[in-house]
């Protein structure tokens, strides 16, 4: 309750409308500003055997340890290397901090309610990122993708897993 | 409520002052309990210990409390000023518990948000019979009753003041001590307990509830108080809370002088005499040595002085800090050391040609003081074991008493310092493990025990000893021991073991019988122990802080059982290995050695599972590169190191590419985020601000016999 009250204070203030928008490959997408806590370059990470191939690791934040995902491999677009523009952002989630990483941070941005439209809904089933996309945007001459950071953070096959892993062991 | 003020900041203080008195009041009887009875020193302060309940509790308006207090109070008093010689010591020690078991009781209830709504009707009854009684057996011996300890429960209404022909005028004027805290509150308790008896009570400062900084006016010039009033001196006295007081003036003055109001008789200075007619001379007033036409009545007993002045730097040399605080200083410090590292191995320093040696003594003192820092919020965390010790001291009097059996108890190295976060861990399964011993270790029969040679009385011993970075606390009886023949059939017919021979176990693995759930040798389940839920849950509850239980016996002569805990949660001695870019920590403690192998050593199963022959003995063998698909190691053992790890009597080899160091290590949780990884049990930082994956060896062993 008292987060979404909390969430719905924030969006009725400054934060309103406002997005981080980063690009990935040609594509932009967009994260609502008050899920983002801040943006750090890149970090020594330090990879955790048997998990994800999307979570690359662990990394020290001020003496707070955090996971990284990489936005990519969580889309399951093509890996690339890792250069000087790539960032991690940190978001903080329903108070699980998680960091993306990120090809290169674009800008804030401010998108009005009635600029974001729905994505399309025919069945494409390729289009495996759809789940975490909630709207679409067109500012300038991009159009972004809007990211729900609680869908990409949460990921169903993983509590199916999770819940076999637990059965087995009772 | 009649007097409305927040008493969020002032609860907290009340529970904390109320917890430490009731424990040292458990101590002063515990310690006592078998002496014929109590002295005067020990009566003095258990009469100050209820006393100062009394206020408070009465302050913060939880009635039942001050009432049990106040019945309490007026046993001691009486006690203290009649001095009767036969009191029945061991039923007074019962009754000082009952109401330190309700007051307790009551706490707990306050602490977690309840109302404290204990009955105190019955522990009342209870304690006017008893009172009644030891007066009684007095007047028949002829010996005169002093007055009684009587004054009217504080009402809750304030009563407006009436003024009477035959009222006495006082000024009064208390200096507390320099060091007091809250000297506002006690001063408040002090007016408190005498609107009891006042007619008028004027005093100043006026606003000391609602102005903190009234406190130091108070410590500075002293809390002056005009005080019309019915009663006499020594009553007024009495109700005054002189613990904290250094000195209390005292005066008699005129209806007129009454009327002038506190601004001006305050200014008057020297204060004349008190000491009127006093006609009871057992009253032990103790005088300060007289200044020159300056009579003070300093409102402490000798006996009570005393005690005060041994106690006093122990009471000022604590502080309670909120753990949150303690938790977040712990956090910085760990940063400090993170950020130290950061700047001295910092890349920019190995551009050659600088001239750095000024910057390296720099950096050596540094680094001096960090580490110093963090042995200093280490032992910060650390508390003494006296308080779960005396816990059982009580238990052991409680339980030995019920069933009727001899038992003297005998606590070795209670000053051992164990993190705060384990004592709150061990405290339960402790407990268990004392009822344990005092149920079923000690003989019912003295008979049984004199049959053998040993002495009537049953001892129990317990012990804590801190012993190369662990702790062993251990809970010894002489008692019957446990019989393994029993203990085999037990879990047998309990089908807890299947169908194997008593040869097959060892002595040792019948002993863990007992620690199987539902198991339990006792035919009779006693209020203490016997419904077999116990000893699981303890092996569960010490395993869950990293500890374990030992159990050793010998039957007739006795069984031992030992709890082996880590000293701290949070830091361990951990070694830090690495297997291709990885780095590990390994705790120290579960290392049985390293070895260098060559491939032959190895020994290769059909479906791939490997094990090691070392010294003519199997183990299994796992190669941390290939468990976890590392790149970047070479996993070949002629290269490698093989590290023998135990965990409770199971072993297991891994193989790992380098040892680095070995180093203290703050264990940090994986995030919740990450799935748990078999073989992990948390993370750490290095010095360098790297993260390295702490080795969980019971995982490590338990995946292998998946596999």
């Amino acid at each position: 309750m008292a987060e979404e009250i909390k969430e719905e204070l924030q969006e009725e203030d400054t934060q309103k409308g406002k997005f981080m928008t980063f690009q990935t490959g040609k594509e932009y997408f967009g994260i609502s500003i008050s899920y983002v806590n801040e943006i750090i370059v890149m970090q020594p990470i330090t990879a955790i055997p048997e998990v994800e191939d999307y979570i690359k690791g662990l990394i020290n934040l001020r003496g707070k340890i955090i996971p990284v995902i990489d936005v990519r491999t969580r889309f399951k677009m093509e890996p690339i290397e890792y250069t000087d523009r790539t960032c991690i952002i940190v978001i903080n989630v329903k108070s699980t901090v998680i960091g993306l990483i990120v090809e290169k941070i674009a800008e804030v941005d401010t998108i009005l309610d009635e600029d974001i439209v729905p994505p399309p809904t025919l069945g494409h089933k390729e289009n495996e990122q759809n789940k975490y996309v909630y709207g679409l945007a067109r500012t300038g001459n991009t159009v972004k993708l809007l990211i729900d950071p609680e869908k990409l953070i949460k990921d169903e096959d993983m509590e199916v897993i999770e819940e076999m892993q637990e059965e087995e062991q009772e | 409520m009649a007097e409305e003020f927040s008493t969020d900041g002032m609860l907290d203080m009340f529970l904390y002052e109320s917890g430490q008195l009731l424990e040292k009041l458990e101590g002063i009887i515990l310690e006592k309990k078998d002496e014929e009875c109590f002295d005067d020193a020990d009566i003095n302060e258990i009469f100050r210990i209820m006393h100062t309940i009394k206020g408070s509790s009465g302050i913060m308006m939880y009635e039942n409390i001050t009432k049990v207090s106040h019945k309490l109070e007026d046993v001691f008093y009486y006690l203290r000023e009649s001095h009767p010689d036969n009191v029945p010591h061991l039923e007074l020690v019962e009754k000082v518990l009952i109401v330190s078991d309700f007051i307790t009781g009551e706490l707990d209830k306050i602490k977690d948000g309840n109302e404290a709504d204990g009955s105190e009707t019955a522990i009342l009854e209870d304690l006017d019979e008893f009172l009644n009684r030891i007066k009684g057996e007095i007047k028949e011996q002829g010996i005169r009753l002093p007055k009684e300890n009587k004054h009217e429960e504080p009402s809750q209404f304030y009563i407006a003041p009436v003024a009477s022909e035959d009222s006495h005028f006082y000024q009064i004027t208390i200096h507390y001590r320099n060091d007091t805290q809250m000297s506002n509150l006690r001063a408040y308790s002090a007016t408190y307990a005498l609107k009891e008896i006042a007619e008028n009570l004027l005093y100043t400062p006026e606003d000391i509830i609602t102005n903190e900084e009234s406190a130091e006016v108070i410590l500075a010039e002293g809390f002056h108080m005009l005080l019309q009033t019915k009663s006499s001196k020594e009553d007024v006295i009495k109700l005054i809370d002189s613990s904290e007081a250094e000195k209390i003036d005292f005066e008699e003055i005129t209806a007129a002088e009454y009327g002038k109001g506190l601004t001006e008789i305050a200014q008057e200075e020297a204060p004349i005499i008190i000491n009127l007619d006093d006609d009871k001379p057992e009253v032990k007033e103790e005088k300060k040595a007289p200044m020159p036409g300056d009579y003070v009545v300093k409102a402490k007993e000798t006996g009570k002085g005393k005690t005060l002045a041994k106690n006093q730097p122990k009471q000022q040399s604590i502080i309670s800090v909120n753990v949150e605080k303690m938790d977040a200083l712990m956090d910085l410090i760990g940063e400090i050391v993170i950020a130290e590292a950061v700047v001295l191995q910092n890349p920019d320093l190995k551009v050659p040609g600088l001239e750095l040696s000024n910057f390296y003594k720099a950096s050596a003192q540094l680094s001096k003081i960090t580490t110093e820092l963090q042995e200093v919020i280490m032992s910060m965390r650390m508390m003494p074991l006296t308080n779960v010790f005396q816990k059982m001291k009580r238990i052991v009097f409680d339980v030995s008493r019920k069933l009727g059996k001899d038992i003297e108890l005998e606590v070795i190295g209670e000053n051992t310092e164990v993190d705060k976060n384990i004592i709150e861990h061990i405290s339960d399964p402790l407990m268990h493990l004392v009822r344990n011993s005092v149920d079923h270790g000690i003989e019912e029969n003295v008979e049984d025990r004199t049959a053998l040679g040993k002495p009537e009385k049953g001892k129990i011993t317990l012990e804590a000893k801190n012993e190369g970075g662990k702790v062993y606390i251990s809970v010894k009886d002489d008692g019957k021991g446990l019989k393994k023949e029993k203990l085999y059939e037990k879990a047998k017919n309990n089908g807890l073991i299947g169908n194997k021979e008593i040869t097959d176990f060892t002595d040792k693995e019948i002993y863990r019988f007992i620690t199987l759930p539902g198991f339990s040798t006792k035919e009779v389940i006693t209020e203490y122990s016997g419904r077999g839920v116990g000893m699981d849950v303890v092996v569960k509850n010490i395993q869950s802080i990293g500890g374990r239980l030992e159990i050793d016996s010998k039957e007739g002569f006795g069984s031992e059982m030992t709890l082996v805990i880590p000293l701290t949660l949070a830091i361990i001695n951990g070694i830090v290995v690495q297997v291709g870019q990885s780095s590990f920590v390994i705790e120290t403690a579960s290392i049985k050695e390293f070895v260098r192998l060559s491939e032959d050593a190895i020994v290769k199963e059909p479906n791939g599972e490997e094990y090691i022959v070392l010294r003519g003995e199997c183990y299994p063998f796992i190669r941390l590169n290939e468990r976890y698909q590392l790149p970047d190691s070479q996993g070949k053992v002629d290269n490698g190191i093989v590290v023998v790890l135990e965990h409770e009597g199971q072993q297991v080899c891994i193989l790992i590419d380098r040892l680095i160091q070995e180093q203290e290590i703050v264990v940090k949780p994986i995030p919740s985020y990450v799935k748990k990884v078999k073989g992990l049990s948390g993370c750490t930082q290095l010095g360098d601000g790297s993260i390295a994956l702490i080795l969980d060896i019971a995982g490590l062993i338990q995946g292998e016999e998946r596999g």
